[in-house]
């Protein structure tokens, strides 16, 4: 028997908990939806309850402190971009909110719901009728992996630019769940296993997201795509170094889960490079090869620190 | 189901949703408001926007539920009290809409960003729309609309219309479509806004093989799902159709096996698209696959004891076609050669990219068949919608309405609508379909994937001695236009330079993958691009500016090639000319530092093709004029238009010949029941052939009108003028309104209907192969691009591209300006992002966000030049102009690529990786460096 499907629109986070436990079996969050829809159109998604967070004030509020920067998960790419203490205090959400989809997505797409946008494969994003013929890979309870043919792991591809930057940026997100509420790491949320790749409660929320902008830190993004929108991420990089001389540089792109290689100025920055050439589990389940996204990475990267020293 | 209130466009509706339900498919299929359009249904192409509470949303992917009291804009929304907003305005006026079907979108985009945005600069107005694809404006006018918009809604100066002048001269002025305003208001019906309300809706199960038998079909537990009227099987369709007469070699569905991935096994007619899809996943087929062909080389080869893919191959490999000419001694000339370069060439098939998705609704009544459908080649399907339904042709009526681009990509009669001619005749009712993105894909029918061996020879001072290609292309399952794309490949290459010693062979094989057929350009777009790379290589050899060397070796007006082409009008030279000025090249070609370059490029198309399809002397076009007491003149003609203008075309023309105004004139159009045969739109053949029938017709008319005049006054008239509404001789002895004429006229006649046709001239020469490429005139063109290469990437970034193209008399130059730009345009699709990419014969990026055509932000600012030469016989001196301007363009970007950075580009599509790696192959190899 199908469930019978819902759309319900909480006005509070904690309606939204309620929700959660009147709808546990089959339940969904969905943000600005644009990829959930997506999802749901090539039969990747089948929630029948969608619990949508958009309308939730308290979600939306961007609140710059002297030592943090707190942005809500329900602002929107395109609110982020425009907001003027977000552009004086980390100016490189900027930019990597502008990379991200076509302006008219970013409309619609939040920041919590880019945080939580589920990793892609070519072998996986595609209609039900494709994966059938395909023979349906790991990530849609199939047996192998379809891109490297034959492996036992999943390697779809982590594609949340947001979360590249800000875990560069050292930041946490504000979880708010049916009994708790605590802060964690953002990277802390990402398994690196490309079937489930988030591996917090489903059932909680991310609320916001804070940035300690007392570090006093700078930052450069790089994104590697075909065309200059639209695409998600085939390489994302971003390096940041703080006023006492941390460096923590992200990869996204070009793995299941973001890549974080860190160090500090008094580090070999070569060294570093090579770090990150070398960590992340590239496959070829990308438009570019994975030769040259590894090779892409050094390039990025050298460029990132170039401009950061400079 | 769920009651929600939207207030769309100021009036409230309350509305049964499901809880999932799109916003699209809501404001479409319950509010009834189709001018919101639907493209990809995944948020990729923008044509679904609307405004909700005065914020833009895609609403392909927009759950309904989330705006329940909302108030939401959509495109029919815009227009006050019979006045169109004024950004519609500048649409219209600025000739930003072609087929029109991305227009709604593209429209409350902008609308929404200068309301927020009031002085944008062009940058600024490029990012705003780089998230709604247009793929046949190439974006600039669009781009000119809104900034001349903003411009006025910022300074808050009225915004000034400029009213095309009505009267006196109308052929040669800028003119928008007569249909601009209904595409703008989002009034233009296209297929999938056509639908009687008790339609049945049609899904088909598809082939998850690449090559397989089908063991069994059971439909039983389908046919159990309550809503659904009837499952049709392969075996009920039989009878093969194909577009050429000598390729009818595919089936409304699988007949015993599948040939590719995604081959239409079955299909359902229901109450619901809901209801059918899921019948589909309850008919259970098993399949016994056998090997699949899947390259091009497999498929030349003997394929041993494996199954062929098609019975009728002459041998026991796939080959479809072998095309085989030779002029001249291409050994000998080689060999006379100073010097030769030869290179081999490999290109991903790319596909057509029109915005609407095919869609159709077929009926039967006392008339017989009935199918409004998105298509191209009305005339065509007629024929094969009588042939596979075993009717007489007077059974059938094919209708088009206003169709969303085709590029060639609609130039096919397609299974999808033989199957719901068959399933509406099977279940008494109507029956609609629509594709999804992907199954637009899946159908294909785009550019071959080829390969291709070149060489060319030159002498020491600059003229070509001989060229030589071996070809062979990857024609998919199934035969399509793919004997003439055979011969296309190589007979278009000889011209525009003159060649004595000219020889080619192609071979197109059968392939188990979608399968291909003509897009713009048609056949010679991958063929031309190695010639122009072997040109480039040839100028570097001799140390001649490339430019140069064409300019040698172009042929002359008035001359023939050497296959015996007739070229009349020939602008070249004129062409080569402009954008060599325009771009500066003489003081920056070969100047320019590292990783900066310029490339050129020339090319030719024909202007329709000489020879019909089905051989018959039947005229090419036919148009007929019918003039009533009200002075209108109602012009009937089968000439398809969908998106380049044609209707436009003819009611100009006509009016331009009887000197009245264009309010004058009505266009009924391709209805197969109402209006004359024409062939359709497709070999660039409409406005030579349509164009000269529509200015035969209305000369005919005129000497009707003359004769009464002349009858009824008693007078000898000598020279009479027909301008400006009126009809007088020079003395003024006559001097009469229109309608005045007319009254004389339908005293004597009667409601008058007059006729014009287009027959080609006989050409060509009398050797097997001779008809290919035939035509009544030549369209040429050149290129240059500017493009900046970072050294570290390989990333190709295109700056500039300067275009000249010889279209012969641009009788509305915003149409033709439009068409250039957007063949340009899609050049630059096809060499920098496009592809279709396969895994084990499944296409990967079925979709608008992996197949990537350019953005607004990917498209380089284009310097547009009509040349013009007055063709001989082309009406009013036209020839084609949506076709040729595409082939110089790609490998001016490929060369420029080697002015940049001396890397030679030889697949397509140039990806950064592969540049990087040719950077750096040749660094290691610093003695191959010859420039």
């Amino acid at each position: 028997m199908i469930a019978e499907k819902k759309f319900l629109k909480p006005a509070t986070v904690s309606e939204a908990l309620e929700a959660v436990q009147q709808h546990k079996d089959n339940f969904s969050f969905i943000a600005g939806g644009t990829d959930v829809m997506v999802n749901k159109f090539q039969g990747n998604h089948d929630a029948s309850c969608l619990i949508d967070l958009s309308g939730i004030k308290e979600l939306k509020q961007i609140i710059l402190d002297q030592e943090y920067l707190k942005i809500g998960s329900a602002i929107t790419l395109d609110e982020l971009t425009k907001d003027p203490d977000v552009k004086k205090s980390v100016p490189v959400l900027i930019e990597t909110a502008r990379a991200i989809a076509s302006p008219i997505i970013r409309k619609t797409a939040t920041v919590g719901g880019n945080l939580l946008c589920d990793n892609r494969c070519i072998f996986y994003n595609q209609s039900e009728w494709w994966r059938e013929a395909v023979g349906y890979c790991l990530k849609c309870d199939g047996d192998i992996c379809i891109a490297t043919g034959g492996k036992k792991n999943c390697f779809s591809k982590f594609v949340a630019d947001l979360a590249v930057s800000l875990i560069s940026l050292n930041a946490s997100i504000e979880i708010v769940g049916p009994d708790d509420k605590y802060l964690l790491p953002l990277e802390e949320i990402y398994s690196g296993d490309g079937v489930n790749p988030h591996k917090f409660s489903k059932s909680s929320i991310i609320k916001s997201i804070r940035i300690p902008i007392h570090r006093q830190m700078r930052s450069v993004f790089k994104k590697l795509r075909q065309r200059e929108t639209m695409e998600f991420s085939s390489l994302t990089t971003v390096t940041t170094i703080d006023q006492s001389g941390n460096i923590r540089i992200v990869l996204g792109g070009v793995d299941p889960r973001p890549v974080i290689i860190e160090g500090t100025d008094a580090d070999d920055i070569q060294e570093l490079i090579k770090k990150a050439v070398k960590k992340p589990r590239i496959v070829d389940n990308d438009v570019f090869s994975r030769l040259y996204r590894k090779e892409m990475i050094e390039v990025y990267l050298q460029h990132s620190f170039q401009e950061l020293i400079s | 189901m769920n009651k929600i209130t939207l207030t769309i466009n100021g009036k409230i509706f309350n509305l049964l949703v499901e809880s999932h339900e799109t916003l699209a498919h809501v404001i479409r299929e319950k509010a009834g408001l189709s001018g919101t359009k639907i493209g990809c249904e995944q948020g990729s192409c923008g044509t679904c926007t609307v405004l909700a509470n005065n914020q833009p949303v895609l609403s392909c992917i927009t759950p309904a539920m989330r705006f329940d009291q909302a108030e939401i804009t959509t495109i029919e929304g815009l227009d006050k009290n019979g006045e169109l907003h004024k950004l519609q305005q500048k649409f219209v006026e600025k000739g930003a809409t072609q087929c029109g079907f991305c227009t709604p979108g593209m429209i409350m985009t902008a609308l929404d960003f200068v309301n927020n945005y009031p002085s944008p600069s062009v940058d600024e107005i490029k990012e705003a729309l780089s998230g709604n694809l247009c793929r046949c404006t190439g974006y600039k006018k669009i781009i000119e609309a809104v900034a001349e918009y903003a411009d006025e809604f910022k300074s808050g100066k009225k915004v000034n219309i400029q009213q095309p002048n009505h009267i006196s001269r109308i052929v040669g002025k800028p003119r928008p479509y007569i249909e601009a305003e209904k595409k703008v208001k989002g009034a233009a019906e296209y297929a999938d806004d056509i639908k009687p309300p008790n339609a049945l809706h049609c899904k088909f199960l598809r082939s998850i093989h690449a090559h397989a038998f089908i063991e069994s079909i059971d439909t039983s537990e389908a046919l159990k799902l309550p809503g659904v009227h009837y499952v049709a099987t392969g075996k009920e369709l039989p009878v093969k159709f194909g577009v050429l007469p000598i390729s009818q070699d595919e089936t409304a569905m699988a007949v015993e096996k599948v040939r590719y991935l995604g081959e239409i096994v079955a299909a359902v007619a229901a109450n619901s698209e809901e209801i059918a899809a899921q019948a589909c996943k309850l008919i259970k087929v098993t399949y016994r696959p056998v090997k699949a062909f899947l390259e091009i080389d497999e498929s030349l080869k003997d394929l041993g004891e494996n199954e062929k893919i098609h019975a009728h191959c002459k041998f026991n490999n796939n080959i479809h076609k072998k095309a085989e000419l030779r002029f001249g001694d291409q050994q000998q000339g080689l060999k006379d050669s100073a010097f030769t370069s030869k290179m081999s060439f490999q290109f991903e098939g790319v596909s057509h990219g029109f915005t609407e998705p095919h869609a159709a609704t077929a009926w039967w009544d006392e008339n017989g068949l009935t199918i409004i459908t998105a298509t191209q080649v009305p005339h065509y399907l007629h024929r094969a919608l009588a042939k596979v339904m075993e009717v007489p042709l007077s059974r059938v009526r094919v209708i088009k309405p206003y169709v969303g681009g085709g590029f060639g990509g609609k130039s096919d009669p397609f299974p999808h609508e033989v199957i719901i001619s068959y399933l509406a005749r099977k279940t008494g009712k109507p029956v609609s379909v629509r594709f999804s993105r992907e199954e637009v894909f899946i159908t294909n029918h785009g550019r071959h994937p080829s390969k291709l061996e070149m060489e060319m020879g030159i002498s020491r001072d600059g003229i070509f001695q001989a060229l030589d290609a071996d070809i062979a292309i990857d024609g998919g399952a199934y035969g399509s236009f793919g004997v003439v794309t055979s011969y296309y490949n190589g007979v278009l290459l000889q011209a525009p330079y003159k060649l004595d010693n000219f020889g080619f062979r192609t071979y197109r094989v059968y392939t188990n993958k979608p399968q291909c057929g003509a897009m713009r350009g048609h056949g010679a777009v991958n063929s031309r691009f190695a010639v122009e790379t072997l040109i480039d290589d040839l100028a570097h050899q001799i140390e001649m500016d490339p430019c140069e060397v064409r300019m040698k070796n172009f042929l002359d007006s008035n001359t023939l090639t050497v296959g015996q082409y007739r070229i009349t009008s020939n602008g070249s030279r004129e062409s080569l000319q402009k954008v060599m000025e325009q771009s500066q090249w003489k003081n920056r070609y070969g100047k320019l530092e590292y990783g900066h370059g310029l490339g050129v490029g020339c090319g030719f198309f024909i202007s329709g093709s000489a020879l019909p399809i089905i051989w018959n002397e039947l005229p090419q076009s036919v148009v007929h004029l019918k003039v009533d007491f009200d002075g209108r003149v109602v012009i009937s003609s089968g000439a398809s238009d969908i998106g380049q203008g044609s209707d436009t075309m003819l009611a100009m023309i006509v009016a331009e010949v009887l000197g009245i105004d264009m309010e004058n004139v009505f266009v009924l159009a391709a209805d197969t029941l109402l209006t004359p045969v024409d062939m359709g739109s497709y070999s660039s053949r409409v406005t030579f052939m349509a164009g000269n029938a529509a200015k035969m017709a209305a000369e005919n008319l005129k000497k009707e009108i003359l004769e009464s005049i002349e009858k009824k006054l008693n007078i000898t008239a000598g020279e009479i003028t027909f301008s400006e509404n009126r009809i007088f001789s020079n003395n003024r002895q006559l001097d009469i309104s229109w309608l005045e004429g007319i009254e004389i006229l339908t005293a004597q006649r009667g409601a008058v209907s007059v006729s014009g046709k287009y027959i080609s001239p006989k050409l060509g020469g009398d050797f097997k192969g001779a008809g290919a490429g035939l035509s009544p005139s030549y369209s040429f063109g050149a290129c240059i691009a500017e493009v900046r290469v970072n050294p570290q990437t390989g990333y190709v970034k295109i700056l500039n591209v300067w275009g000249a193209h010889d279209c012969g008399k641009a009788l509305n130059p915003l149409a033709v300006e439009g068409q250039l730009e957007g063949s340009w345009h899609m050049g630059i699709g096809q060499g920098m992002s496009e592809q279709m990419k396969y895994y084990n014969g499944l296409l990967v990026n079925n979709n608008f966000l992996d197949y990537r055509i350019p953005t607004t932000m990917d498209t380089p600012d284009i310097h547009t030049n009509i040349i013009e030469t007055n063709d001989p016989e082309g009406p009013y001196g036209a020839k084609e102009c949506g076709e040729g301007a595409l082939h110089p363009v790609i490998p001016a970007i490929a060369n420029a690529i080697y002015d940049a950075v001396g890397v030679r580009i030889t697949s397509l599509p140039i990806s950064a990786e592969d540049v990087l790696k040719k950077m750096k192959e040749k660094n290691l190899n610093p003695e191959k460096i010859s420039v």
